[in-house]
């Protein structure tokens, strides 16, 4: 962004900002590291031992973490892959069609429900978790997935869609308005125009749902009770126990593997959260 | 479970509208189910039930067990196991209850049966054959709420102090004598200790908000947690008494500072001061022996708690339930719960799976019978419990509805005071003006 | 909230022709059909999952629904309890400190390490993944035993100061005077999702605005001033008013670190943490949703300013 400089100057700022960062990524990391170093302890070990010096890779938490519960740990990842995929193809759908009216469309009301929409996510969710509770038990959810999928098709997450119009209302409007006077119907435009340039926010809304969805905790605890029907959240809390002693190494293991996703998906998923947009020439 | 996930991708991909009624759940809403056979149910002539118990990865191991035994005894039976751990299962359960869902049969625990019970929420378990003829004396009433036969004792409980002996040892101080010593021996002691140490190690953990303390404490005195009628049955002198007991602990550093106590309050169970090794006493419940050695990584003197008058079998200790198994009022087959509950406490194979991992049985029968299979500490437990049966006093009632906060209370107002924000009359006046209040609401 | 009009009132893009105004006209009425068919999906949503629960929950707030039996018509009795309530006035103060700290705190750190990362560097994938990380982590039990592992008593800073010589003896995260404080650090730590959100509306500013400022010859701290604020401020604006929503609704920080208390003497009360106690611990639900609405009322007031004030500084490119 800066004009031209001598190239000393640059190096020298380009170096300490590294420095900068670096330095910055050690506070960021930190827990990670200890959380790694942990599940290469013997439990009884971990929380008498201080620092992060390992004297011998202790690998046992791993099998044992993958072993321990009623079905091998990779079931209990599907059962979140599952939800996980589902949340997140209802989110991209379900709140990129509403952004699209809000921000682009003048219809009748249009003021009080977007009030509605934002009103939903101002009630601290514990005092609604019982009516929903009934309302998905009378629809014969109860443990099923679908508690956990089937909002998101149909745009709970008020977050996602604010988002989305905030996005959409910065996309000029000579980009689509050429498009309307010569008569493209709203789902052609909303599909060949909007979607390609709202990218990055629909990789943002995607790496959101993801992360946030894989480590839900309270929706899973109260919508699956069967333990074949647990995510990821749920096996984990599974190996600790607040009244007696809890397998801290399994749980640490088991916490470093469920991580091993969300990394992925983020370092793979930020190259569509940072593309510019195409018309304008971004690089 | 291996059709909810099929039919479950099979209408994601259908798409979100296509949903509609899932049969995946064991619901009972009878609608077709959305392809490839359905959920499980009851084929007419089987009773289907469900059950709740919060756990460690042992407990689930020995629960999941003694169901299969169960069910292969009586192949009418067909039984869910809903596992939790502690600090989310009463989220659960209160959700459920509150959508008439709750589970058929439910480990219950002390501090809530009350809130449970008193409300409706849990059956009479004495009304459909709830057989304790084989209790332990004293035992068969935990569960019992004016009149009302809430839970049954699912394993016996008391109190003690542990102490790390090898501490004592390399610190050159003499382990008191569980028979004789007093209050004020506790806190020679823990000072002893503390001094023996450099102050590298703190004689004893905080009990200062520790309402299983108070309690024992109050019992000596004459008084009660609670009484009948939903009150406290002591008043505030004897909290500003116990207050004033502990700030000597304080003054001399022998127990850990307002800070600490803050911390450890929320600290897992495996981080406990005498666990780590930086207290050299600490209490603990009797059935919690075994994960505290292992734990620890060492092998603890399980001692009874002191006394006024230097005598315990003036110590008025009791037998707790660690926690009861009750049944819902809502379930549809009272009388197979019921039949599930006695198998547990009742039978030899219950008792041969489980052993004592929910503390030693109320039925002194199976307790014997169980007693040569049990591992080293649980023996050690058995016998603490045994010996201290002379010294029994009655058994305190459960705490009313809102009585289970006791302890949390008693934690705020008591680090008030270690923080100087209250004094002593004013932090036992405010604990005690909210513990009421709360017992009325 | 009469301020949302606001989001009626699109600017039109410059001046305009009158056949652009009479096509806009016949268009009126197909937007009115279009924008129910593209909001379809969210109606079906709302009246099926939320409307229903958020009206269950106001009727409940007149009650004395304690999850266990059918609730009781009590009137106004919670909200008389609400004005008397000590500890509902505390967690109110440590909630109000911690969003009007907080917040802006978040907002600025995300924003500057944002412009940092935003390209022109080596190494930037992995930077950006590793300031993720936190927010990553954010409820698990690793973040909280970590949190006094660091700020406990005899935690790592302690050590530290402890190693140069200072008597070191107060437990940051247990002392009434710091306990906040270190929430308030770990919201800060945690700015990984705005962060995000800020990298991509960075993305979305067109190219040609850089060009054009560059031939002028703007320096970085006006192009800075002149393009960036002003065409991120939508996005700025859209993190603001769900920061102070969620921080209004902070809860899972607060619930690990204190065990759920929101000890130690309440410093770390959260509005939530009470609520939950209130509805969930002392079976109280009638109460705890008389507290949720009243939460609502409040962060409503917040966003309704906030939308009133982005008048005078979003930008629309619309």
């Amino acid at each position: 962004m800066a004009g031209p400089r001598p190239d000393a100057v640059s190096r020298l700022r380009s170096v300490g900002k590294h420095a900068l960062l670096i330095a910055a990524s050690l506070v960021m990391i930190y827990p990670l590291v200890w959380m790694l170093v942990s599940s290469l302890r013997p439990t009884d070990v971990i929380f008498r031992t201080p620092g992060l010096w390992l004297n011998e890779l202790y690998l046992d938490n791993y099998i044992e973490g993958w072993t321990a519960l009623a079905r091998p740990f990779d079931w209990y990842i599907v059962n979140s892959g599952i939800v996980v995929v589902g949340a997140v193809v209802g989110n991209l759908l379900s709140c990129s069609l509403a952004a699209y009216a809000f921000a682009r469309l003048k219809f009748r009301l249009r003021t009080l429900w977007f009030a509605i929409m934002l009103m939903t996510i101002m009630l601290p969710f514990h005092v609604v978790i019982v009516p929903q509770y009934i309302v998905f038990n009378t629809f014969g959810m109860v443990n099923t997935f679908l508690p956990l999928v089937l909002p998101k098709f149909l745009a709970t997450d008020a977050f996602f869609v604010f988002l989305m119009v905030q996005f959409i209302r910065g996309i000029p409007r000579e980009l689509d308005e050429a498009a309307r006077i010569d008569g493209c119907g709203h789902f052609r435009i909303f599909f060949r125009i909007i979607i390609p340039l709202m990218v990055p926010a629909l990789a943002t809304a995607a790496i959101f749902t993801f992360i946030w969805t894989w480590s839900d905790f309270f929706t899973s605890l109260i919508y699956l009770t069967a333990p074949d029907m647990y995510t990821v959240p749920l096996a984990l809390r599974s190996f600790l126990d607040a009244t007696s002693g809890s397998n801290w190494g399994a749980m640490f293991a088991m916490s470093i593997v469920s991580l091993v996703p969300l990394f992925l998906v983020f370092l793979f998923g930020q190259k569509y959260l940072i593309q510019g947009i195409a018309t304008t020439g971004g690089k | 479970m291996t059709t909810t996930r099929r039919q479950f991708l099979a209408m994601a991909s259908m798409g979100a509208a296509g949903l509609g009624l899932a049969g995946c759940s064991r619901g009972d809403t009878g609608d077709g189910d959305g392809g490839g056979g359905g959920g499980g149910g009851g084929d007419g002539d089987s009773t289907s039930l469900t059950l709740t118990w919060w756990g460690n990865p042992t407990r689930n191991q020995n629960t999941t067990d003694a169901i299969d035994a169960f069910t292969t005894e009586n192949p009418n039976f067909s039984i869910e196991a809903q596992p939790g751990e502690w600090a989310s299962y009463w989220d659960r359960l209160a959700t459920q209850t509150a959508g008439n869902t709750a589970p058929d049969i439910i480990q219950m625990d002390m501090a809530y049966i009350s809130e449970y019970g008193q409300r409706g929420a849990l059956l009479d378990l004495a009304e459909y054959g709830l057989d304790t003829s084989k209790f332990i004396e004293g035992t068969a009433d935990s569960g019992v709420i004016e009149g009302t036969n809430y839970g049954v004792n699912a394993g016996i409980n008391s109190p003690s102090v542990l102490f790390n002996a090898a501490m004592f040892e390399e610190l050159g101080v003499d382990l008191p004598d569980d028979t004789t010593w007093t209050w004020d021996d506790w806190l020679t002691t823990a000072i002893a200790i503390t001094e023996a140490s450099g102050g590298e190690i703190i004689g004893t953990t905080a009990f200062i908000s520790n309402d299983v303390m108070l309690s024992a404490w109050l019992r000596q005195r004459g008084k009660e947690l609670f009484i009948e009628g939903n009150q406290p049955g002591f008043d505030v002198s004897d909290i500003t008494e116990w207050l004033e007991y502990h700030l000597q602990f304080a003054d001399a550093g022998a127990m850990p500072s307002a800070s600490q106590i803050t911390e450890e309050a929320s600290l897992p169970f495996d981080q406990g001061r005498l666990l780590t090794g930086t207290a050299a006493m600490s209490m603990y419940w009797s059935n919690q022996l075994d994960a505290a050695e292992a734990a620890g990584g060492t092998e603890y003197a399980m001692l009874r708690y002191p006394s006024f008058d230097g005598d315990a079998t003036t110590r008025k200790a009791w037998y707790k339930a660690s926690m009861l198994w009750s049944a819902s009022a809502r379930t549809e087959n009272p009388e197979a719960a019921v039949e599930v509950i006695n198998w547990w406490v009742n039978s030899t194979e219950a008792a041969e799976i489980c052993l004592s991992e929910r503390g030693i049985p109320a039925n002194g029968e199976i307790a014997e019978h169980i007693s040569s299979m049990l591992s080293d500490p649980q023996q050690r437990v058995a016998a603490f419990i045994a010996d201290i049966e002379p010294e029994l006093g009655d058994t305190p009632i459960a705490p009313p509805p809102g009585g289970g906060q006791l302890g949390s209370l008693l934690l705020r107002y008591s680090s008030d005071l270690l923080f100087d924000k209250l004094t002593v009359e004013e932090a036992a006046t405010g604990f005690y003006d909210e513990l009421v209040t709360s017992l009325g609401g | 909230m009469s301020a949302l009009s606001e989001l009626s009132k699109l600017r039109t893009g410059g001046h305009q022709t009158p056949e652009q105004r009479a096509a806009r006209r016949k268009e009126t009425s197909r937007d009115n059909r279009a924008g129910y068919a593209f909001l379809a999906p969210w109606l079906v949503g709302l009246f099926a999952f939320t409307i229903g629960p958020m009206l269950a929950s106001l009727y409940l707030s007149f009650t004395d629904y304690n999850l266990i039996q059918s609730p009781n018509f009590t009137g106004f009795d919670n909200i008389v309890r609400m004005l008397g309530d000590d500890r509902l006035h505390q967690s109110l103060r440590v909630t109000f400190t911690y969003v009007l700290v907080g917040v802006p705190l978040q907002l600025i750190v995300a924003l500057g390490i944002a412009l940092l990362l935003n390209k022109g560097m080596r190494g930037l994938p992995f930077y950006r993944s590793v300031f993720y990380l936190p927010s990553m982590l954010g409820g698990s039990v690793a973040v909280s035993l970590l949190w006094r592992q660091i700020f406990g008593t005899d935690g790592l800073i302690n050590q530290l100061l402890r190693a140069l010589g200072v008597d070191a003896t107060i437990g940051y995260v247990s002392h009434p005077d710091y306990a906040l404080w270190t929430l308030i650090l770990l919201h800060v730590w945690t700015f990984g999702s705005p962060m995000v959100i800020f990298l991509a509306g960075l993305r979305q500013i067109p190219t040609m605005y850089y060009e054009a400022a560059a031939l002028d010859g703007a320096n970085s701290r006006k192009i800075f001033l002149r393009v960036t604020l002003p065409l991120l401020s939508p996005i700025i604006f859209f993190n603001l008013v769900l920061q102070v929503i969620g921080a209004f609704q902070s809860f899972t920080q607060a619930f690990i670190v204190s065990g759920g208390s929101g000890g130690p003497s309440d410093s770390t009360l959260f509005y939530t943490l009470y609520l939950y106690e209130r509805g969930f611990t002392n079976f109280q639900m009638g109460y705890a949703s008389a507290m949720a609405w009243l939460l609502l009322v409040i962060i409503a007031a917040f966003t309704a300013i906030n939308f009133f004030a982005a008048k005078y500084w979003v930008f629309y490119d619309d």
